[in-house]
């Protein structure tokens, strides 16, 4: 009798070619056809089918009737799931270290820029913060907390076996270039977040801080598959202050004006004003009230296409796809572009010989005015956050005659207003300048396997890397630009990151009975150089010319560089397991770092890990609970690895550098080494549960790890009446710890013909402390931008870059000061205007105080936090998808700088809260009387307690909605399944935090000064509609 | 390629320790590094000279701008404020670079000549010197107040490249004047008498140039004797034309004073400057002429020096000011950018009124008298001095003191002045900023110590 029937995707529905069908202890077979379909001639006796497919759960089934239906599940769970490990897969049964998978498919619809972006919320022990809205910034990634102090601590980066480049590659401070995004998120297969030393000892040195590994599409076995992928987006900024209108800025600057009017002693001299601030009117004579969030941000559009096409016979395979992404951000010129090109080609040529190869080749843009977001540019005046929230609201953007309103020096002009601004009129400041980066790049691999003689296999690959990107500035020569004063200027600068590896392995592999041995013996050697040169020309010849392309008077070489790094790596791979019970691996690695210290480019590196499924033992099988725990595994590991990745290539060396004195030629010492400068290490203990439930319907993850970090490279602060460089020399000093544990559960809960819901949940709980620090454990000082603004504090016994500043206690009630807790515990208060003789400082008794200075500071909570995690939901229903996604954080304190600057008594704006503040005698608030030109009392001039907020929240991520078409609607026309979705993503922030966004982090990556908003943009509130269409 | 080939790398872009001293052209270069290293833009680059004006009673600041020295005009510096720091690093940066030529040079032989050896060596205390001067006399105690017995300076003597040494205690302000001294001594022994060219005699010390600042750091102690003593080896003369016979390079005043600011910045009159080219200058707020010209930041307070009487209508010196919006501003450092205007250190003018000062002090009312009328007649020829403000020792002293308003407005020296004699700061402002009087008595009286090195320095 002959058999019928369709093979279908179990989570799509899309139908599978390709699959092989057999009857049951027969051997006749077939596969099934682009369709899906298949066509069976079964003997008698037969009663059931075989399905198999590559990536998909073997099923069988009962033969009954004619048609014969199957839905294969794909094998992303369970214990047969591979895990990518260092050099190598294993099976999840196999691993016993502390690793988790995140598949492409939750990041290729995201609306991002690079998948780093994307992950939030998707694995436990993976703190992922977006530090800014703006396009393209690096997010802030931390596996198991911060794991150095100067260090990065963004974790090594693995595509395809190659580690790269990582973090903000732009010279310029206004617009960022995470290199992560020359990757099309849409051709990423997975993501492998190795997380303890057993996991990550293989990459030694280079892996503290965890590795992901990424692992791009290759093609299957079958007729050729061809997807599309499409989404467009609109997004917005979320949680803006809201502010004064001109009327009210009007009022309480003026207020500010008059109280330091008779603070000064002043209430009776003429010559000092008792108002500055005066309205304006348009030509119609209503009140001018600009607001200008209008001019600063927008809302956004963007979209992304992919195309691939992948497909294969059994001796070679091929993946190819092409995206083109355009993507607007919130804030005005903020645009992020991409187009790449991908190919992976796998060929077996005989039976003991495979080649394989791939590549991608990409372009991305980026452009961004500045936003005072970035590192070390939240003080800047040309900075966008602030400007939006800091320009006056009571003076025009135009001039009647269309015109920008400028002062004589480019600023805003203040119309009225009796007063001199500093900031610049943004409108015109943004038409009049212009900063980009852009990349191009080709990443590309080949290599082979060559199957030995007993058991043996030899790999090698060679992989090259080569990033040339351009970073240009213009500033306009025109009035209203911040070039103006250097008759314009316009910057380039090009850099060239030629990077390569190649690693060679050498393994074996065999079963004998019961006994399964594997070894790894490689060899792995890369090189990093990097070239950066340009010129910066000012003085335009005609403010026509908008790139240094144009003509100038003065050019003057800039952002020359050139510096070379390379890693020389040994290392091996045991593994046994005995049984399928018991399991033992052990990781050996020697790196040799070229930017360590002569004395100590060389480090050991290792670590062992021990399972034991203890739902395989006899013993196990006969209790009861094991039919409802089915597989229980104990995971315990240690390891020891490095961290050897200093920024600056030649850092332990001493060096002079030249320039020019006038026009001599000059050295200097530029750079104090350290000829000892070693290794960080990290000890790390894990010890893991690993648990599923109800046929392996709930699998349940937790561990415990405790991570030892000694021998801190740190940027050791140096007296700066030394006069040493920087005030500061790389050493090893220091140590500290990250303990915690993390729970990951993954469940299907409702798995019905016509719905489904897969929930997972991760948890981590962490505590991160400082045991040691250089020169008897004096604190190291980080500061925000500025040595004035000295904003967290690393400190033995407490967490690494904990808020720092000055301590308050609230507004004297008597007479609406700043009331401040010096060093000594007493209460001084202030008032940024006296009478002449008075002091500013003062006990409350009125007698005179000295001023709160950096050694009354105090350090003011912790800025990391203490748990994290995310929840994720997928529903279905018919035809319906329904995905959720939460991440929470909490446990942290930020500084909410910004509200300093809501709050600033200049010429700056200020928000309508600012009507709380004090006025009456024995009035209880928590705004001081406003004082014109204070900059103290609310923490613009330094930070204060008072604008330490708790950082707790829970996010609505991503939401997302799609729709499968049925398959009968396609007909004849050759698409094989169609997905339309729409999403909203940071829809919902549940938080007590009352600045913008408590992820936030004006330094980035930055590990000493972590939890500071200051002048820094949000996050935006997108919404997309997708496609998704496979033929 | 080898593993060492592989991880032994060294740096195409700069050189290592080892080789510093390697040649004759590097070690000039060291030394031309350290003058440098003075010329920062946060030392003499221009803005410590900002500093030192703004705090006193001459200007009135538009912007409120921290990072335009709007703390050193009110007064309101703390501990953590930028200039605070920044400056402290900066002098002490040069003192640094001055130890490792001092000490590279005490070991380093055959490379250069004994007496070149011993020039580059006088230089870099010459540097050194310059260096404290400029911070003792901010951030410390004026040695008036208690002839150099308050707590002065941490005195770093050798050269520091290494993690050793952080804490040091500081020496008193006598200690550091007494070094300072020595150092001048030093370099007057062995700075040669001139260089071969103009730029070289105005931006690298010769003898004459460690004589001059002696002038002035013997002055600011009060110690008048040795201001005529050191004063009389470049001004020999009694009686105008006053000019430098016994050495090298002939200083004297210029006929036109705006020659020195924006024609020729390489006169016998200017003893000391910063050079500035397109190639190495500064921008922004890093440059003193876009903070008091192009940015207009700064305007000359009317009831400053700009309404004496002394400062007659017909005064060269006046032009060079602006006026715009009936508001003088000041134009010493006028070039637009690239701001190419070299920034002077020490001129001859000055040492004639050091001397001035001095010799009124002593009781030479008469060479007082006649330095005195060479300055102000160079600008104002038409102008006599009144008897009353020169009849006197005491009245030519205050005469001498508006003289120096005049003629060195905006070259750092009027807070400097205010502070030696003890004077209290004077309250000023205009009708949307204020800045109060600053008694001697009161904290802010000197600049606090900074952060960077509080945090660092446990025996500061």
């Amino acid at each position: 009798r002959r058999i019928s029937g369709k093979v279908t995707a179990k989570d799509n529905d899309s139908p599978i070619p390709g699959v092989s069908v057999k009857t049951t202890g027969k051997a006749i077979g077939v596969q099934t056809d682009a369709q899906g379909n298949f066509s069976i001639e079964v003997p008698e006796g037969v009663t059931s089918l075989e399905f198999t497919y590559i990536g998909y759960q073997k099923i069988t089934l009962p033969i009954s009737g004619q048609t014969v239906n199957a839905k294969l599940e794909s094998t992303t769970s369970g214990l047969n799931e591979v895990v990518v490990v260092g050099y190598g897969t294993q099976t999840k049964k196999e691993f016993t270290g502390a690793a988790a998978r995140i598949s492409g498919t939750l990041v290729k619809d995201a609306p991002v820029q690079s998948f780093d972006q994307a992950l939030s919320g998707r694995a436990a022990g993976v703190s992922i913060a977006s530090p800014n809205g703006v396009l393209n910034n690096p997010p802030v990634i931390r596996i198991r907390g911060v794991n150095s102090i100067s260090l990065s601590s963004y974790p090594l980066v693995v595509i395809d076996g190659i580690p790269v480049s990582t973090g903000n590659i732009s010279t310029s401070t206004s617009v960022p270039n995470n290199p992560l995004s020359d990757i099309d998120p849409a051709d990423i297969e997975s993501i492998d977040v190795l997380k303890d030393a057993a996991s990550t000892s293989i990459y030694g040195s280079r892996a503290a801080a965890g590795v992901l590994l990424i692992t791009t599409k290759r093609g299957k076995e079958g007729k050729a598959k061809v997807v599309y992928d499409a989404w467009g987006s609109l997004t917005k900024a979320a949680r803006l202050p809201k502010l004064l209108d001109a009327t009210g800025y009007m009022k309480y600057k003026n207020e500010a004006v008059y109280n330091a009017k008779i603070l000064g002693g002043n209430e009776n001299n003429t010559s000092v004003a008792a108002e500055l601030f005066f309205p304006d009117y348009n030509a119609d004579g209503s009140l001018v009230n600009t607001n200008w969030y209008d001019y600063i941000y927008r809302t956004a559009y963007s979209q992304n296409h992919n195309i691939s096409v992948s497909g294969g016979n059994k001796t070679t395979n091929y993946y190819l796809s092409a995206n083109y992404s355009n993507q607007q951000g919130f804030v005005v010129d903020n645009e992020f572009k991409r187009k790449s090109l991908r190919f992976n080609v796998d060929h077996e040529v005989t039976k003991w010989l495979k080649f394989r190869a791939g590549g991608a080749y990409n372009t991305t843009f980026n452009q961004s005015q500045n936003t005072g977001s970035l590192p070390n540019s939240t003080f800047l005046l040309i900075g966008a956050a602030r400007l939006a929230t800091a320009l006056a609201p009571n003076v025009s953007v135009y001039n009647a005659d269309g015109s920008y309103n400028l002062s004589s020096t480019g600023t805003l002009g203040m119309g009225n207003n009796l007063v001199t601004n500093t900031l610049w009129n943004a409108k015109a400041l943004f038409d009049l300048s212009s900063y980009t980066t852009e990349n191009d790049r080709f990443q590309g691999n080949v290599g082979g396997t060559i199957k030995l003689p007993y058991h043996f296999e030899l790999n090698t690959t060679y992989a090259m890397d080569r990033l040339r990107t351009e970073n240009n500035t213009w500033l306009s020569s025109q009035l209203g630009s911040s070039g103006y004063s250097v008759g314009g200027s316009a910057t380039n600068v090009s850099a060239l990151r030629n990077n390569w590896d190649w690693a060679s392995t050498l393994s074996f592999n065999n079963k004998y009975r019961k006994h399964h041995v594997t070894a790894l013996f490689g060899y792995d050697v890369q090189k990093f150089e990097t070239t950066t040169w340009g010129a910066y020309a000012t003085v335009a010849a005609d403010n026509f010319f908008t790139n240094y392309e144009g003509s100038y008077s003065t050019v003057a070489a800039s952002g020359n560089g050139r510096s070379e790094k390379a890693f020389i790596s040994y290392f091996s791979r045991v593994t046994y397991d005995f049984n399928n019970k018991y399991f033992l691996t052990a990781n050996f690695r020697r790196d040799g770092n070229s930017a360590l210290g002569v004395n100590s480019k060389f480090g050991n590196f290792g670590g062992v890990s021990a399972g034991w499924l203890v739902s395989e033992e006899g013993f196990y099988k006969r209790l009861n609970i094991s039919h409802i725990v089915d597989n229980v595994k104990l995971r315990a590991s240690w390891g020891r690895v490095g961290n050897g990745n200093v920024s600056n290539d030649y850092a332990s060396q001493s060096l002079y550098s030249s320039s020019l004195y006038g026009s001599a030629a000059t050295w200097y010492l530029s750079q104090a080494g350290n000829p000892d400068l070693a290794w960080e290490t990290s000890k790390q203990t894990n010890l893991g549960l690993d648990l599923g439930l109800l046929n392996n319907r709930i699998q349940v993850e937790g561990t415990w790890f405790n991570n030892d970090v000694n021998g801190l490279i740190l940027s050791a602060p140096q007296s700066a009446s030394k006069g040493i460089p920087d005030n500061a020399i790389l050493m090893n000093v220091g140590s500290m710890y990250n303990r915690g544990w993390e729970l990951g559960l993954t469940a299907s809960v409702i798995r019905k013909e016509n719905f489904s819901w897969d929930a997972s949940f991760n948890y981590t709980h962490i505590k991160n402390e400082v045991t040691a620090l250089a020169s008897g454990n004096s604190d190291i000082i980080g500061y925000t931008h500025t040595s004035s603004e000295a904003s967290n504090v690393t400190r033995v016994g407490y967490s690494v870059g904990s808020l720092y500043g000055a301590k308050t206690d609230g507004v004297n009630p008597a007479n609406g000061r700043r009331i401040f807790i010096n060093k000594a515990g007493e209460k001084v208060q202030y008032s940024a205007t006296v009478a002449s003789g008075e002091s500013n400082w003062t006990y409350l008794d009125g007698t005179t105080a000295a001023a709160i200075s950096a050694s009354d500071y105090y350090l003011l909570g912790n800025a990391l936090p203490k748990w994290y995690g995310g929840l994720s939901n997928t529903f279905r229903y018919k035809n319906l998808d329904l995905g959720i996604n939460i991440t929470y954080a909490g446990g942290n304190y930020v500084m909410n700088g910004t509200k300093g600057t809501l709050r600033d008594q200049r010429f700056y704006n200020n928000y309508t809260d600012i009507s709380k503040r004090w006025t009456t005698v024995g009035q209880v608030t928590d705004i001081p009387r406003l004082v014109y030109n204070d900059q103290i009392s609310n923490g613009s001039s330094y930070p204060i307690s008072a604008n330490v907020e708790k950082g707790d929240f829970v996010r609505l991520q991503s939401l997302t909605l799609g729709y499968r078409v049925p398959s009968k609607v396609f007909g004849t026309s050759g698409i094989t399944s169609a997905r339309v979705y729409a999403s909203g993503n940071n829809l919902l922030l549940l938080t007590g935090y009352t600045g913008t966004d408590p992820e936030s982090s004006s330094n980035g990556n930055s590990n000493t000064t972590p939890g500071i908003e200051k002048n820094a943009v949000g996050q935006g509130r997108t919404f997309t509609v997708g496609i998704n269409v496979g033929f | 390629c080898s593993e060492k080939d592989l991880l032994d790398t060294v740096p195409s872009t700069s050189i290592s320790d080892a080789n510093a001293f390697g040649s004759a052209t590097r070690i000039l270069g060291l030394v031309n590094g350290a003058y440098d290293a003075v010329k920062a833009a946060s030392l003499y680059g221009g803005r410590y000279l900002l500093y030192c004006d703004v705090r006193g009673e001459e200007f009135i600041n538009v912007t409120a701008n921290s990072y335009t020295a709007y703390e050193s005009w009110n007064n309101s510096y703390n501990s953590g404020s930028n200039d605070i720091n920044n400056l402290w690093s900066q002098a002490y940066t040069a003192i640094n670079d001055a130890n490792i030529i001092i000490a590279g040079l005490a070991t380093s032989t055959g490379v250069i000549s004994d007496t070149l050896n011993a020039q580059y060596t006088a230089e870099a205390r010459y540097i050194r010197a310059l260096c404290y001067f400029s911070l003792v006399t901010v951030y410390a105690t004026p040695y008036n107040a208690d002839q150099g017995a308050s707590k002065g300076l941490p005195l770093r003597l050798q050269a520091e490249t290494n993690g050793d040494n952080n804490d040091l205690a500081r020496s008193s302000v006598a200690e550091v004047y007494a070094q300072i001294l020595a150092d001048l001594d030093a370099a007057e022994a062995n700075l040669p008498d001139s260089y071969s060219s103009d730029l070289l005699n105005t931006t690298r010390a010769h003898k004459s140039t460690a004589i001059a600042l002696k002038t002035r750091v013997y002055l600011t102690m009060n110690n008048f004797a040795k201001v005529v003593e050191e004063a009389a080896k470049i001004v020999p003369q009694t009686t105008a034309p006053f000019s430098t016979t016994s050495y090298g390079v002939k200083h004297a005043l210029q006929s036109d004073i705006t020659t020195l600011f924006g024609t020729t910045y390489t006169t016998t009159e200017s003893i000391f400057s910063m050079p500035m080219t397109s190639t190495d200058s500064y921008s922004g707020q890093s440059a003193i002429g876009y903070i008091y010209n192009a940015n207009s930041e700064y305007y000359l307070n009317p009831s400053g020096i700009l309404g004496n009487a002394q400062w007659g209508t017909n005064d060269k010196r006046r032009s060079l000011l602006r006026v715009a919006s009936n508001l003088y501003y000041l134009k010493k450092y006028a070039k637009a950018s690239p701001y190419v205007d070299y920034i002077p250190v020490i001129r001859y003018s000055e040492v004639l009124l050091n001397y001035a000062e001095a010799a009124a002090q002593t009781g030479d009312l008469t060479l007082a008298a006649n330095l005195l009328k060479a300055v102000h007649a160079r600008s104002d020829a038409s102008y006599t001095f009144a008897d009353a403000d020169v009849a006197t020792a005491a009245a030519l002293v205050a005469t001498i003191a508006v003289e120096r308003r005049i003629e060195l407005l905006g070259e750092g020296f009027r807070s400097g002045d205010l502070l030696r004699n003890l004077q209290t700061i004077p309250a000023k402002g205009s009708s949307s900023l204020q800045a109060n009087a600053v008694e001697p008595s009161a904290s802010n009286y000197i600049f606090p110590a900074p952060n960077n090195e509080l945090t660092t320095n446990k025996l500061y």
